[in-house]
């Protein structure tokens, strides 16, 4: 890419996530809908919702829930990790794939599960209440809501110390061991404060997630109605009769206000943290730590959380979906059905939304990959104010959770002339789902991008390729297998999102993420469970091609 | 005739001033090396000419045409410089294969498919590889690789070809016989070509003329014999070979000789820096020209022989004089005192 290739790219980029937070900040200081013709300039959308109770009730419990899930999330999921790794704990290599299963999943389909398996009349439920005569936990209150958010967000702790962990050459710990130190007190001593960089960076990330958090607040909060900022937000949309842009418009803000720091934080966290990793030690073949008996009780510890965040809620799912009904005394084999798969093909918006996830999670995920590599080619090997600002405004979109982002997105096809028509096409879902995703992408892509030595760049210029052909014979053919798994990756986030179609749900655009949130809303559980079966189902295809690609790429 | 001219060459990253001013010419046909420890700017000087870095002050030339002045405001991008490069890496593009790899810059130049095959197919046989076209890079052992990376620098028949340490990533027994073949062929094709290395061995053995950078400046440029034998600064003397030195302090001067002392004895040696008596000066002498003698007369001193090692072809002997050590080949000794000479004319004192 020649330098005005690559600044128009930037600035395309620039317009496309500074336009719907532009016009988000824009609404949020005016006393009607901006699309109105007499609206004007007043802060008293910034004053109702300063005022109103549920606002800070939502604020409250937003900050509670963070705080709690981080308190449970890090010590399990950085103790995982450690087992996982570094220690000869039985049957590791059947456990790890299905741990990150909770990130695969959406979490408002993860909700539904623990509704019909933990719920008061829920499977699980019923069956301790049948032996026992008793039942021991309430699904709804905020602490149950705390602990479930807590237990799903394991996997992320997992993912950064993990990774860590393995980078970790086995000879600092086996200094360690030489200089006299057991393997508790190495493990205490050094192996993890070596990774500490990276558990603070998971432990803000969880943080931050937590005040994102929608699909199982609104799932599990609602029944005692627990509101949350964005379930507070969802709920605003009704609460004055008529849609009040201005005081979502608000929310919004405040939403990214709080989110935008934790953002800036994340990063400097994990430059920490990456700057750490070089002066580890070298990443030679690791022995496994010795943990004697103690296998046993980790063991059984891993296979209670597993069972907990991923068979039951899951299981219950799927069984509610093949089931006509259920309760105390009913055998439910006799009860086996699929009528609620047959109403769901009666349902044209239902079918469509099948097909679309399918066509968003597939084409679309590949043209923002596409995007997310042409974004990343700009910025390539080239140091400049241009790539600093790019930096920096990839991390806006990160600011916004989905739902919020829809909702932008929304207004933004609102209110642009040309654009008003696309309103209702999946084109619109598209733009968001890129832009929700687009640090997650961005960093997909050049995770396979710094893959390549520069030298093998250079070497394409000094025999005579200009910058785009170096680009198309060289730079992308190279990363070609980068590209496809980083598609893998966002497929499967496509076909799990929920939250980002719901305010973009309309004919045509129906995706089974935002068609689940509002089936909920009417209380038709028997297509909820059979949507959210088929969801699963296509996720679990795109973690198996995932699962064989990668075999395929590493044999 | 001047096949690439570097005049007054700066280059800084940030306030970090990498190249402080290179002047030097290459001719057709002269194979130069660019000498130097890491941090010197002998690789960025080389980048430079091939155009992957971008200087604040002088003028590159390639034959006749500017290919980057400064003050111009001209740079002319690495593609259309035609130069041919080598990397340390070697930096063959792992999905192409070796033919693919070489033709690639034909490709690039509309070489109709004919010619091309035919002239891959000759710069391969060059290089020894004529039959291992179909293969790709990892199938091939560093040696082989580094033959490609050569053909594809030379396919297109630049008019400077430049190697960043081509013998780095070769074993050593190997790297000895890549050193003859490589000086052979760019002779034979009579090209003009500037590697850079650490190694001086390596640069004596290849080049026909040195250009040994310290701190991104020029210290000394002349062909093998001139800097081992004649080096202008302590830098240079050490840089070239093993040396002995002796920390002294002028005595006297005479005839562009002075004369200084190791424990007590006189030394007269070569004026290679100018000091003035009772200044402070270091006396090199290779350990080659070290003598071991049979007994006292003019520059020769007593020594304790302190341990011998044997290196197969000869020995080399540690003595001790005073607080200071001396290093010299020889056969073996017996224990005890000797006298060694150091001649004068071999003694530079800086």
């Amino acid at each position: 890419m020649n330098r005005a290739t690559r600044i128009a790219v930037i600035v395309a980029m620039a317009i496309a996530v500074l336009a719907p937070i532009g016009l988000v900040v824009y609404q949020s200081f005016l006393d009607g809908p901006f699309f109105q013709p007499k609206t004007a300039f007043t802060l008293s959308a910034y004053e109702f919702v300063l005022d109103d109770e549920d606002f800070f009730d939502a604020l409250y419990n937003s900050a509670v829930i963070a705080l709690g899930m981080t308190l449970i999330a890090v010590p399990v999921g950085a103790l995982l990790a450690f087992l996982m790794t570094r220690t000869d704990l039985p049957g590791r290599r059947w456990i790890e794939p299905v741990i990150l299963v909770p990130m695969f999943v959406s979490s408002v389909v993860l909700a539904f599960g623990f509704v019909v398996s933990l719920g008061p009349a829920g499977f699980v439920t019923l069956w301790f209440k049948g032996v026992f005569g008793f039942v021991p936990w309430y699904l709804y209150s905020k602490t149950t809501l705390i602990v479930i958010a807590g237990l799903t967000h394991v996997p992320h702790v997992f993912l950064y110390t993990s990774s860590a962990l393995r980078s970790l050459g086995s000879d600092v710990e086996e200094a360690a061991r030489m200089t006299g130190a057991g393997p508790l007190r190495t493990a205490l001593t050094v192996s993890l404060p070596m990774v500490m960089p990276n558990i603070l960076y998971a432990a803000v990330l969880v943080f931050f997630l937590g005040f994102e958090l929608f699909g199982l607040p609104l799932v599990l909060g609602d029944p005692e109605g627990i509101l949350v900022l964005a379930t507070y937000l969802y709920k605003l949309t009704n609460k004055l009769g008529t849609p009040s842009y201005q005081l979502m418009a608000v929310v919004v803000v405040a939403i990214i206000c709080i989110a935008l720091p934790l953002v800036a934080l994340q990063r400097f966290l994990l430059r920490a943290a990456n700057g750490y990793v070089s002066v580890k030690g070298k990443a030679a073949a690791q022995k496994p730590v010795s943990i004697g008996v103690w296998r046993w009780p980790a063991a059984a510890m891993i296979t209670a959380w597993l069972l907990f965040t991923v068979v039951v809620p899951i299981s219950g799912l799927v069984l509610r979906a093949f089931v006509s009904s259920w309760g105390e005394g009913v055998n439910l084999l006799d009860v086996l059905t699929l009528a609620h798969f047959r109403e769901l093909m009666e349902f044209p918006n239902l079918t469509r939304g099948i097909v679309n996830t399918l066509l968003i999670a597939s084409v679309g995920g590949a043209l923002s990959v596409g995007v997310y590599t042409m974004l990343n080619l700009a910025a390539h090997r080239w140091q400049s104010g241009w790539t600093r600002l790019m930096d920096y405004l990839v991390l806006l979109p990160r600011a916004m959770p989905g739902l919020v982002a829809g909702l932008a997105i929304f207004w933004v096809f609102l209110f642009t002339p040309f654009l008003s028509p696309l309103r209702q096409t999946m084109i619109a879902i598209w733009v968001a789902y890129t832009l929700v995703w687009l640090a997650y992408g961005m960093r997909l892509v050049s995770g396979a991008l710094l893959q390549i030595g520069p030298e093998l760049e250079e070497a394409g210029r000094i025999v005579g390729a200009s910058p785009g052909r170096v680009s198309r014979d060289l730079t992308i053919p190279l990363v070609k297998v980068g590209l496809f798994s980083s598609w893998l990756l966002i497929f499967v986030t496509f076909m799990r999102e929920y939250s980002t179609g719901v305010y973009l749900l309309a004919p045509g655009t129906e995706v089974i993420g935002s068609l689940l949130v509002s089936l909920w809303g009417t209380g038709a559980v028997d297509l909820v469970t059979a949507l959210s079966t088929v969801n699963i189902a296509m996720i679990g295809g795109g973690l198996l091609l995932m699962s064989l690609f990668g075999k395929r790429s590493h044999g | 005739m001047a096949k690439l001219i570097i005049d007054d060459l700066h280059l800084s990253y940030g306030s970090n001033e990498i190249l402080k001013g290179i002047t030097a010419t290459f001719a057709q046909g002269e194979i130069v090396a660019l000498l130097g420890r890491s941090g010197s700017g002998k690789t960025t000087l080389l980048r430079s000419i091939a155009g992957l870095e971008e200087p604040k002050k002088g003028v590159i030339s390639i034959g006749d045409q500017p290919v980057f002045d400064a003050a111009a405001g001209l740079n002319v991008p690495s593609e259309k410089r035609g130069l041919g490069l080598v990397f340390q890496s070697y930096a063959l593009w792992p999905h192409k294969t070796v033919f693919e790899n070489v033709a690639y810059g034909l490709r690039l130049r509309n070489v109709a498919k004919a010619e091309l095959q035919q002239r891959v197919a000759s710069v391969l046989d060059g290089v020894g590889l004529g039959h291992l076209g179909d293969r790709y890079p990892h199938q091939m052992s560093g040696g082989q690789q580094q033959r490609v990376a050569l053909a594809r620098a030379l396919v297109y028949n630049p008019p400077v070809i430049l190697l960043d340490e081509p013998l780095s990533n070769l074993d050593a027994k190997l790297r000895e016989e890549a050193r003859i073949w490589i000086r052979t062929l760019i002779k034979r094709m009579n090209l003009t070509a500037v590697f850079v290395t650490h190694d001086q061995v390596e640069a004596m053995a290849i080049a026909d003329r040195i250009v040994l950078l310290d701190g991104g400046r020029i210290v000394q440029a002349g062909t093998p014999e001139q800097l081992y034998t004649e080096p202008v600064s302590l830098f240079a003397s050490e840089f070239m070979g093993v040396n002995n030195q002796i920390k002294s302090r002028v005595q006297d001067k005479r005839g562009g000789y002075v004369r200084i002392e190791l424990s007590g004895h006189p030394l007269w040696g070569k004026d290679r820096a100018g000091k003035g008596v009772s200044e402070d000066a270091t006396g090199v002498i290779r350990l080659e020209q070290v003598e071991v003698v049979d007994g006292d007369g003019e520059n020769r001193i007593p020594a304790e022989l302190e341990t011998s090692v044997y290196l197969g072809s000869h020995w080399e002997h540690v003595f001790r004089c005073g607080d200071q050590t001396l290093r010299a080949f020889g056969r073996p000794l017996a224990a005890g005192t000797h006298w060694l000479r150091l001649p004068p004319e071999q003694l530079w004192v800086f």
